[in-house]
Formats: structure tokens, C-alpha cells, sequence
């Protein structure tokens, strides 16, 4: 009786797993990518790669989020031009129109030589060509007195979701007339304009609902992205609500009392009714687990984002050593595109066009004041270089600033769509 | 609006000018030849980071279903710096003749916005 029903079960079993394997049988003839972070680097590559493949590659897309808010546009939400609900996404669009296999789980360890990705749950998942592209961890030991505890106190907001909308809490509820201090990252950090945009942000929130608050900004550096654009808008539109400090000013930020919200420095000690801290970056922790990192960044070469350490694995965006290409989800975007060409023409032997790059970065300083700074790229032998640049100019007519909003408005439905659709 | 008042008289000429006299865009047509349509989709990614696929004209005009005269007199234009705007400009800035053909040949190939 248990002999038989022993063997029953293993007939059942041995059918079952016969069954369950045959999709795997058939997707076995197809090339198989697996892409790591479904932001802007991941998402855009896992799309382009099943788009243009058209079904001859299978693609999987492991983000453990279901609902991706963009960092993009949270500054606008901040400064209550923008809801909270109009800068979410799903991966419906990349699951149903492109087929890609969305997995909702974190990776956790990368097997280079068995060429698999190690799920939280146990599963594995095999690839051919492997994309990283987790964004940024934080490093909060780089400020004394600042930790992963602390973050409730003190919001970083440095990646979409919960704490950017933490934040906007604690600037709705500090009391009038109280201190904001803000404290910008040390280089290189994600989005370079992003921390001032969100000072200009909150300073247009504090205007219409605290106009006697103050903005102080604690500077790890000695200057920053569009810096002359944002000096001026905040002299015209916030006229004595902000001072920033530079560190040679201010000497350093010696220490952060959570408890006493107080910012210890060589000039003074700053005590904050609210804050936001934005401490030191390093690529995602897949990036690390996966050995493609050289310290706190992943070296990638420049024609193609394969990580310099394994050439099936490229990484995109944040995590990268793109050198003069900020990191911005317009560069991963950038990216994605070169990285999802190079490894179609690997799996495919689709043609291989030259990489090339490019980035804008929009900010937004008061209502209809927009401004923007970009630059193109090409791959050079040991970086990618630039090719050409602008910027927005002080003094632009307003006629201008607005024209310049408006686009940003426009760029953010066109990469969004050009992620997730 | 994203297009001034100069750019709009520009455009309305070259749009009048591409529905009843072809022959005037002996160049642009000279550039489209040049063009390869596998080319211009690689290219065309880069455009897609802001204009829209669906072809929705909100801050930054829609693109697809261009016709490839006009596509080719706008980027070579916005190349020379005739047009403004710096990110079209730089955009533009580093196409050849055969890039701008290949996605003049793209986008003129997609479906209009409806």
C-alpha cells in the first residue's frame, strides 16, 4: 500500500514536474536577460529588449516593488504641484504589452559563473545577459548622529515612496515661523540639481503656508549644479527665507542630535523644527552582492555599460561609473537604450549601432519658473565623454521660464510612457 | 507654448510649402535618401525620452507620423541654430545628414496622434 502509493505519488510527481517544466522547454531555445531594478535604467532596458526583439528574447524584471514612484517629480510634489498619485506607475504596460516576465521580488545574490540571480524567497532565475541597475543605497554613517532610525526624525526623501511623503508631513506641520534645515549630499549623489530644487520647493510651500519660516542649508560642498540659476530664483521669488552655508563656511557638519534636532557645526549649532538629511550614496546593494562594483560604484565600459568586470552584466544608471554623465533618470534612460541595442545584437545578432547619450535635467524654482541644464555624450576609449552642453541662462525672460516648465511637464509623460508602456 | 510666434510662421510656411510644391525640398529630399529606417529606430530611443509614443502634445509636440520633408527642415534648422531651443539644438547639434534621413524616414512611418 505504501509501496504503491509511494510510487503513484512519484508518477504524479514526476508528471507534474514534466508539466510544469515544458513552458521552461520551450522558452529554453529563446535567449534569456534578466534585469535587476524596474526604475528608470531597468525598466527601460527590460521594455526595449522585449520590444524590439519582438518575442526572441525572454525578459524578466526583478523589482521588488509594485507600485515604482518616481524620484523624478517628488521636489513637485513637494512643493504641492503635483500629487503624490500622478508620479506612481505599475509594470501592467511592460507585463502585458511587451511580455516581460515581472518578478516582484528582491534579488539578493548574483552567481556569475552559474549565470543565475538568487531570489529573497529561495527561487533562482538564469540569464544570458544580466542588467543591474538598482539606483542608490544610502550611507548614513557619512554624517555623525544620522542613521537608518534616524530617517523618521530627519526624512532623507533621497528615494521615492514613503519618506518622500513624510517629509511633505513635516513641512505642512512645522510650526510658523520655524527653522528648515536642509542638508544636501557630498559628491556624487543622485540627481545633482535635486537638492536645491527641493529647497526652492519648500520655499514655495512655506511662502503660501509659513511665510516667516526659514531655510537653512548646510552644505557638504562649496558649490552646486545651476547654482546661479537657484541663488537668483531664490533672491526674486523667496527674498530672505533661505541661506545657504558652504562647507568652508560652515566648516563642516560635525555632528546631528536627532533627539534635539540640533546640526553641530564649526560655526554655530543649527536647531531645526524640521529637516531633511540626505547623507552619502553607493550603488544599490545587488551591485555589491554581484561583485561589479570597485568600492561604492560599479566601472562600466563606456560603448556599451557592460560592468568592467563581467561581460555578461552591464549596469545602468546610479550605480554606474558614468563619469560626466550625471546620474539622473534621464542618463539610466540613456543608457538602457545603448545596453538593450548591444545586448539584442549579443543574443540576436541584430546590428550593434554606436552608443551614444544624452541627458536633461529639469528643475523647477517657483511657479512657471523652470530651468534646465544638459549635455550629450559619446563613448570615449576609457570614459564617456561629453560631446556638447547647455544651460539655462540668468535673466531669461518669464515667457521663457514657463515654455521651459511646460516641457519638463512633457518630458515626464514621455519618459514615463517611454518606461512603463 | 513650446513653439514661439517665429517658429510657428516657420512651421506654417514649411507645412504650406510640403502640400503643394515638393519640389522645393529637393534637399531635404536628398537628405530622407540617405536614411535607414533600422538606423532611425535606434536613433529615434533618444527622441523618445520626451516626445511622447502615443503622440500626445503636451509641452513638447508630438513627433510620429511626421512627414519626412518636415522633419528634415525642422532638424536642420534647429542644427544650424535657426530654431531655438537648447535641447534640440544640442539634440540636432550632432546628427549628420544620413541620422537625420533615418529618423526622418522613422517617424514618418509611425501612427499620427489621433
Amino acid at each position: 500500500m505504501s509501496k504503491i502509493s509511494r510510487r503513484t505519488f512519484t508518477g504524479i510527481a514526476a508528471a507534474s514536474v514534466a508539466t510544469l517544466s515544458m513552458p521552461s522547454i520551450s522558452l529554453g531555445a529563446l535567449p534569456r536577460v534578466v534585469v535587476i531594478g524596474g526604475g528608470a535604467g531597468g525598466a527601460t532596458a527590460a521594455r526595449y529588449i522585449a520590444k524590439d526583439s519582438k518575442g526572441g528574447v525572454h525578459v524578466t524584471l526583478v523589482e521588488a516593488s509594485k507600485r515604482y514612484y518616481t524620484c523624478f517629480f517628488s521636489n513637485l510634489y513637494l512643493g504641492g504641484f503635483r500629487n503624490y498619485g500622478s508620479i506612481g506607475h505599475n509594470y501592467y504596460g511592460l507585463a502585458v504589452n511587451r511580455g516581460v516576465n515581472v518578478v516582484h521580488e528582491w534579488a539578493v545574490s548574483v552567481d556569475s559563473a552559474a549565470k543565475k540571480v538568487n531570489l529573497g524567497s529561495g527561487n533562482s532565475i538564469s540569464y544570458d545577459k544580466l542588467v543591474i541597475s538598482p539606483g542608490i543605497d544610502l550611507k548614513y554613517d557619512t554624517i555623525n548622529g544620522y542613521s537608518a532610525e534616524a530617517q523618521t526624525h530627519m526624512p532623507h526623501a533621497w528615494k521615492s515612496g514613503t519618506q518622500v511623503q513624510l517629509l511633505r508631513n513635516q513641512v505642512m506641520n512645522m510650526k510658523q515661523g520655524g527653522t528648515f534645515v536642509m542638508v544636501p549630499p557630498p559628491n556624487p549623489y543622485r540627481c545633482p540639481p535635486g537638492p536645491y530644487e527641493r529647497v526652492s520647493m519648500i520655499a514655495h510651500q512655506f511662502k503660501k503656508s509659513n511665510p516667516t519660516a526659514k531655510i537653512v542649508v548646510l552644505d557638504p560642498k562649496n558649490k552646486f549644479s545651476k547654482q546661479g540659476l537657484f541663488m537668483e530664483g531664490w533672491q526674486r521669488h523667496y527674498p530672505g527665507m533661505i541661506e545657504w552655508i558652504d562647507a568652508d563656511t560652515h566648516g563642516g557638519l560635525k555632528n546631528i542630535n536627532v533627539s534635539k534636532m540640533e546640526f553641530e557645526t564649526d560655526l554655530d549649532t543649527f536647531k531645526a523644527d524640521a529637516a531633511c538629511v540626505v547623507p552619502g550614496q553607493k550603488a544599490g546593494a545587488i551591485a555589491m552582492a554581484a561583485g561589479v562594483n570597485n568600492g561604492d560604484w560599479c566601472p562600466i565600459v563606456p560603448a556599451s555599460m557592460q560592468s568592467q568586470a563581467d561581460e555578461n552584466i552591464y549596469v545602468l544608471g546610479d550605480a554606474s561609473i558614468a563619469k560626466s554623465m550625471p546620474k539622473s533618470g534621464f542618463s539610466a534612460n540613456s543608457q538602457a537604450k545603448v545596453a538593450a541595442n548591444h545586448i539584442r545584437g549579443a543574443l540576436t545578432g541584430s546590428k550593434v549601432f554606436d552608443a551614444r547619450y544624452s541627458n536633461t535635467c529639469w528643475s523647477l524654482v517657483a511657479t512657471n519658473d523652470g530651468i534646465k541644464v544638459g549635455a550629450s555624450y559619446a563613448a570615449g576609449s576609457e570614459a564617456i565623454d561629453v560631446t556638447s552642453k547647455f544651460v539655462s541662462k540668468t535673466g531669461e525672460d518669464s515667457a521663457l521660464r514657463k515654455a521651459t516648465y511646460e516641457e519638463s511637464i512633457g518630458w515626464y509623460e514621455g519618459i514615463t510612457t517611454d518606461m512603463f508602456s | 507654448m513650446f513653439f514661439n510666434f517665429r517658429m510657428k510662421i516657420f512651421l506654417f510656411v514649411i507645412l504650406f510649402l510640403t502640400s503643394f510644391c515638393k519640389f522645393v525640398f529637393a534637399e531635404e529630399q536628398k537628405i530622407i535618401a540617405m536614411g535607414d529606417i533600422e538606423f532611425g529606430e535606434y536613433l529615434g530611443a533618444e527622441c523618445a525620452a520626451c516626445h511622447h509614443q502615443a503622440g500626445i502634445s503636451k509641452g513638447i509636440p508630438a513627433i510620429n507620423g511626421m512627414d519626412a520633408e518636415v522633419f528634415v527642415a525642422l532638424m536642420v534648422a534647429y542644427r544650424s541654430k535657426e530654431m531655438e531651443n537648447p535641447v534640440m539644438q544640442m539634440i540636432a547639434g550632432r546628427l549628420d545628414d544620413e541620422q537625420i534621413g533615418s529618423l526622418a524616414l522613422y517617424f514618418s512611418k509611425l501612427d499620427p496622434p489621433k
